[in-house]
């Protein structure tokens, strides 16, 4: 007896440990001094400090918490009423209203999330914070009225009747009599729905709008780049308080030893549940965070741009000088802003795609012209990227060069054979590197390191030479370790891996933190890129976009962003502008394009040309 | 007398701060129909758990045939329970009910099939075999609980309030029912009750307990007959429980009046409780009794008639084949071998017991 | 009060399904049933065709089959510690116990899967402290065993969850009746407890085995980009591809699939309609 007890005790810790280790390692993370979450570089408080300056995690944070708590206590009502009726129900009417009920709860997230945003697209309705909330409110109501139904099958009649025989109406009855007896279905509804609303990821990233992150949607738009530290810190400081709360419900407990659990049990929670809400309400007014957009609202302007491609200093000196209010979004991928864009969901006025994807914009006649007599900073972009500019802009009529960069080849000179050649791609198909390379996860980006490997161009249509570079990818699969985005960062870093392929603007970011690093063009060439802006055909701040793109080119912020984000800058001024000068002439941020062989920009191939090679991938993934 | 099947000695329970058992000494023997009776509360139950294995006792022993079982598990005694609920699976049919005990001791199927006629039989549910519990009224379903644990043959079937939850009708059959399994199957009942009529009527020795303690062990008549205490008196039957004082030994004077009794070494002047059954007080004309009352209820109760009489400031209560109107005149008097003289209680304890009621 | 009254209080609620529960599911199957040009499609039947579809589908299958299982395997005797001990010291422990395992839930779950990246990592926590006993690594990162790991990790609670209240609402007396019919601890749980749990065991295997079947985040996490779930590809279809009508006809071949454990939950919950098993917590 004794001894099965003790190892059931074992049993919950063991689980216990499994359920909160995840947590424990995030509290560590919040603690590194370092911006990679792969190697401990001390301890630090920086992230908490910085954590509360954040504005994109903070609004983030408080839109979390606003809509999970309107949502759980719209639910509550609207589900505690529901229950009400559904009670007195005759048996078909009641027993289709469970199904329907059932429904939310046992669907798939992704079915309903994909649904709602098909809802809302057929009525035309900008996906916003209203959307988002309309979704969670959806999922909620089921939570509350599977735990405030069953109440009722406890619940005694005759205590209802004598409350009316003794004269009470049945509103007051209802009040003094049934709402106690439901009180702990309805506290455990609110209590369910608000747990599941903080912790959707899925159905949100549907729904949501521009402007609009909860925290879920925030982490995995820097999922694929890495996570950023504040975020380990707010979770931290999250964790911190649910542990208080169930401190406080614990010793509230073992206070009483009285066997009977009384309704002192529930006015405590009721309390605690109150107050809590209460607090956060002020929380909320306090940092009175707009949390909903007007798109209409002329002294804004809506930025949409690759996650971290912009220094937030920025901006925020932007608004201060103009006035203008920016509402900044971020993408992962191209692929992922486009959709966005072209289902009229999410407005926005500037966008910051890459070469590619500026032809397809344009010949989608997607893209306003630039006013070029509004943009006297111009003078300040390197004419030789304007130039490249031209493959895919011809006039240079729509785009202004944000960043570019080509695609290399990063390994780390500790963990390979030094007899090896780095400067080709045909390194990537080394059985002795099994397990040890990082693909890029994009399409564009891994057929063409076949391609360019097989001695064809990028913007290929062959389909045998396409199928052909396919083959190449899936011979490759077993030997590749994972296929990531802006990850292999932080996993080269990290040790991780042997060899990766990446964009050389993280490449001087990587070799900072990590001397073993070391970055190269493929000999037989490979993808020069731009990422530039172009303002929105039908954007209502026309006016507020071009002063943004100029003050982007004075040369103190070409130099700011470039020491942000370390993506090389078209920005002759802002380049001079840097003070170490191997940097400065660094031939990994600003290579002699003439020196290299077979660079080229990706082309718009037309969106069949697209579905088909998302196919080639996903075969190569699948298979 | 049969031989000792179970003791407990020296049984202490206590759940939190309530001390449900203190110290409490009692034997079963073999064959015997023994009833544990009192009100709710009074650990009739628990004692009925600790012999079950359900419980443990904080400190004492459960002796089972001289050996100690007090550490044994439920399912290694050799005893079965029918539970105040009846506790039949619900997810198995009458016969999958029946049968778990005998599966559980990898019985062969023709023995357990065997086993399962006879037990119905023997509870007058043939053919029940397929149905589930939820479709039986509850004397059937009280009926399968007790087939259930028959046919694991224990030495010993602990019930539980086990006719609790049945309609008065039902109940009156059922122990009737009791009575001939028990003579069928010649073990030893355990029978834990509040209903005196039920103790009454089924066992071979009644144990009246209350609050954690045993107030009297005897057979029905002795516990009717002569109840040690005003408690016992009290909650069996209907009683005259009157203070009074014994003058010496077969006197006893009540309400300032003297009775004939036929007890004796109470000592002398001193303060006893005088127990009178209803059915015991002959009224008769004024001038016969010892007192003389008021009659100041009559209630027909079928075989007799209750009636109030108010006499010397006491209200007693009477049953007698004749009636006599409101208001009239009767006197009292008590055949010297009806009146029960009883001590009064003296420890703390006891004095509880009493005041409580 | 007032029967019909009454049941208008569920009016709200009527419209609020009708509107966002029941036509989005209708506007999926239409986008199911036409092409981009607008006409009739086969495109459901394509979906289910499809052999990338069909791998990734079996692959869901599979891996949470193996996840539900798993996290039943841990669940169960999980919940019969907790109300072993939750019987013995109240009530109120009982709240104590649901709050422990539903408060992880409040930190982000992407954030908690991706801390499984640390852990498990090549350089990760686990390796170095194997590296440290001088005990051969672990290296299941982007292999399937993460990803089940990681659906195991992120639904346990809600396979814990209604097996723990079933068990709770098991009248102890069935308990007693089983040992004091000779069932010994473990004859007891597999005789008794088991059956009478099932409901809850139903609901947790719906709560775990759908989120399982459809998760793209936990294959993106701790796949490694090398293992497509189907909801990898729902989700491709419509972000990357831009094509609703493909992704929507994937949608409703899930959909037969979720629509099977719904029956089957269904069938089960018949018995009683009272029953509070699905997922709903009690505190």
């Amino acid at each position: 007896m004794k001894k099965s007890a003790w190892a059931g005790k074992l049993y919950l810790i063991l689980v216990l440990i499994f359920l909160y280790a995840p947590i424990f390692t995030l509290i560590v993370l919040s603690f590194n001094d370092s911006k990679s979450r792969s190697h401990w570089d001390g301890f630090t408080l920086d992230w908490y400090i910085s954590l509360f300056s954040n504005e994109y995690i903070m609004n983030a944070f408080w839109n979390t918490i606003l809509i999970a708590l309107v949502s759980s206590i719209v639910a509550t009502l609207v589900g505690t009423a529901a229950s009400i009726g559904m009670y007195r129900m005759k048996l078909p009417m009641k027993r289709l209203m469970m199904g329907v009920t059932n429904i939310p709860m046992l669907n798939a997230d992704i079915v309903t999330g994909i649904s709602l945003m098909l809802l809302f697209i057929a009525c035309r309705m900008t996906m916003g914070f209203a959307s988002v909330l309309i979704a969670h409110i959806t999922f909620n109501i089921p939570y509350v009225i599977i735990s405030v139904l069953p109440r009722f099958a406890s619940l005694d009649k005759s205590q209802f009747e004598a409350a009316l025989d003794l004269g009470a109406t049945p509103v007051v009855a209802f009040r003094k009599i049934v709402l106690p007896d439901l009180m702990p279905g309805i506290i455990a509804g609110f209590l369910m729905s608000f747990t599941m609303s903080l912790d959707d990821f899925i159905i949100t990233h549907f729904t949501k709008g521009p402007g609009v992150d909860t925290l879920s949607t925030k982490i995995y738009a820097e999922l694929k780049k890495g996570i950023n530290p504040e975020i380990y810190a707010l979770s931290t400081i999250l964790f911190a308080f649910v542990l208080l709360m169930l401190f406080l419900i614990n010793m509230k407990n073992s206070d009483r030893t009285s066997r009977r659990r009384g309704p002192k049990n529930w006015a405590f929670l009721r309390k605690a549940t109150a107050g809590i809400s209460i607090g956060l309400f002020l929380c909320l007014s306090l940092t009175s965070c707009a949390s909903s957009y007007d798109y209409d609202d002329e002294n804004t302007l809506f930025v949409y741009n690759w996650g971290e491609y912009l220094d937030p200093t920025i901006i925020e000196d932007f608004t201060e000088e103009t006035g203008i209010e920016v509402i900044y979004d971020e993408y992962e991928t191209n692929e992922v802003m486009y959709p966005k864009i072209i289902s009229g969901a999410a407005q926005y006025d500037l966008v910051c795609p890459s070469d590619y994807m500026i032809e397809k914009m344009i010949s989608e006649d997607l893209l306003l012209p630039l006013d070029k007599s509004k943009l006297p900073n111009l003078k300040n972009i390197d004419p030789a990227y304007l130039k490249m500019s031209e493959s895919f802009d011809p006039g240079n009529k729509y785009s202004l060069p944000h960043t570019f960069g080509t695609v290399g080849i990063l390994y780390n000179k500790s963990m390979v054979d030094p007899e090896d050649s780095f400067d080709t791609w045909s390194i990537l198909w080394d059985e002795k590197y099994k397990d040890d390379i990082l693909m890029q996860d994009s399409v564009r980006d891994a057929m063409m390191v076949a391609l360019k490997l097989l001695g064809y161009s990028m913007n290929t249509t062959d389909p045998n030479e396409l199928r052909e570079a396919q083959q190449l990818l899936m011979k490759q699969k077993p030997l590749v370790q994972a296929y990531v985005v802006d990850q292999v960062r932080d996993k080269m870093i990290g040790n991780e891996a042997a060899i990766g392929v990446i964009y050389s603007g993280e490449a001087i970011y990587t070799q900072e933190e990590n001397p073993d690093l070391e970055y190269v063009i493929p000999k037989e060439g490979t993808n020069f890129w731009l990422d530039s802006w172009v303002i929105l055909k039908g954007t209502k701040h026309e006016e507020n976009a071009h002063k943004f793109l100029n003050f982007l080119m004075e040369p103190e912020m070409g130099w700011r962003n470039f020491d942000y984000i370390t993506y090389s800058t078209p920005n002759i001024g802002g380049r001079a502008l840097i003070e170490e000068e191997e940097i400065r002439n660094s031939e990994i941020a600003f290579p002699h394009l003439e020196d290299y062989y077979g660079l080229e920009t990706y082309s718009y191939m037309g969106d069949d040309y697209e579905r088909q090679m998302n196919r080639l991938w996903r075969e190569v993934k699948s298979f | 007398m049969a031989e000792r099947l179970v003791e407990l000695q020296n049984i202490c329970k206590s759940f939190g701060n309530t001390q449900v058992l203190d110290d409490l000494n009692l034997y079963i023997r073999e064959n015997e129909f023994l009833t544990l009776l009192g009100p709710s509360g009074c650990g009739k139950t628990t004692i009925l758990r600790i012999l079950g294995g359900f419980e443990s006792p904080d400190s004492g022993h459960v002796m089972f045939h001289n050996k100690d079982i007090t550490n044994l598990p439920p399912h290694s005694r050799e005893l079965n329970t029918v539970f105040q609920k009846y506790a039949l699976f619900p997810h198995m049919t009458i016969a999958e009910n029946i049968a778990f005990g005998l599966k559980i001791k990898k019985k062969s199927e023709s023995y357990i099939k065997d086993k399962i006629s006879y037990a119905l039989k023997l509870v007058n549910l043939d053919g029940f075999e397929n149905r589930y519990p939820d479709s039986l009224s509850g004397g059937q379903q009280q009926r399968i609980a007790i087939a259930r644990a028959i046919v694991n043959e224990p030495k010993m079937l602990l019930l539980d309030e086990p006719l609790g939850a049945l309609d008065l009708k039902l109940r009156q059959d059922m122990q009737y029912e009791l009575i001939r399994l028990k003579n069928e199957l010649g073990i030893t009942f355990l029978y834990v009750t509040h209903d005196q009529e039920e103790a009454l009527t089924m066992s071979d020795t009644i144990v009246v307990m209350n609050q954690g303690y045993i107030q009297q062990i005897g057979t029905p008549k002795d516990i009717y007959d002569e109840p040690q205490n005003a408690f016992v008196a009290d909650f069996i039957g209907d009683s005259n429980i009157i203070p009074g004082i014994m003058i010496h030994d077969k006197l006893v004077k009540i309400l300032d009046a003297n009775f004939d009794c036929v007890d004796t070494g109470f000592g002398e002047n001193k303060p006893v409780d005088v127990v009178i059954r209803p059915e015991d007080v002959d009224l008769v004309e004024p001038e016969k009794g010892i007192i003389t009352g008021t009659v100041t209820d009559v209630l027909f109760k079928g075989v007799h008639y209750e009636m109030c009489v108010m006499a010397r400031d006491f209200e007693w209560i009477v049953q007698s084949t004749d009636s006599f109107p409101v208001d009239s005149k009767v006197g009292i008097w008590v055949d010297p071998f009806n009146i029960q003289i009883m001590h009064k209680p003296e420890s703390e304890d006891e004095k509880a017991a009493v005041i409580d009621l | 009060m007032n029967k019909s009254k009454t049941t208008l209080l569920a009016a709200p609620y009527a419209v609020w399904s009708a509107g966002f529960v029941v036509i989005p599911l209708f506007i999926i199957l239409f986008y199911g049933l036409t092409s981009e040009n607008g006409g009739l499609s086969t495109g459901i039947l394509q979906a289910a065709a499809d052999p990338i579809n069909q791998k990734a589908l079996a692959l869901s299958i599979v891996f949470s089959l193996i996840a539900t299982l798993i996290c039943l395997l841990i669940a169960y005797p999980l919940s019969l510690v907790l109300s072993a001990l939750s019987g013995k010291a109240g009530r109120e422990n009982t709240t104590f116990f649901t709050m422990l395992f539903i408060l992880p839930m409040w930190i982000n779950s992407l954030i908690r899967t991706i801390a499984w990246q640390n852990i498990l990592e090549r350089t990760g926590v686990i390796n170095r402290f194997l590296n440290f006993a001088g005990l051969p690594e672990l290296n299941i990162i982007n292999k399937p065993p993460a990803i089940i790991l990681g659906m195991v990790y992120d639904f346990l609670p809600f396979m814990i969850l209604p097996i723990y209240n079933s068990i709770l609402k098991i009248n102890k007396d069935y308990i007693d009746a089983a040992k004091d019919l000779g069932a010994n601890n473990i004859q007891t749980i597999f005789k008794v407890t088991l059956p009478l749990s099932l409901p809850g065991i139903i609901a947790g295997i719906t709560m775990v085995f759908v989120p399982s079947l459809t998760t793209f985040v936990i294959s993106d996490i701790l796949g490694g980009g090398k293992i497509l779930l189907v909801g990898n590809i729902v989700e491709q279809l419509f972000t990357l591809d831009n094509d609703w009508h493909a992704g929507s006809a994937l949608s409703c071949v899930l959909m037969v699939f979720i629509i099977i454990n719904i029956l089957i939950s269904e069938l089960s919950e018949r018995k009683d309609l009272s029953e509070n098993s699905k997922g709903g917590i009690e505190l």
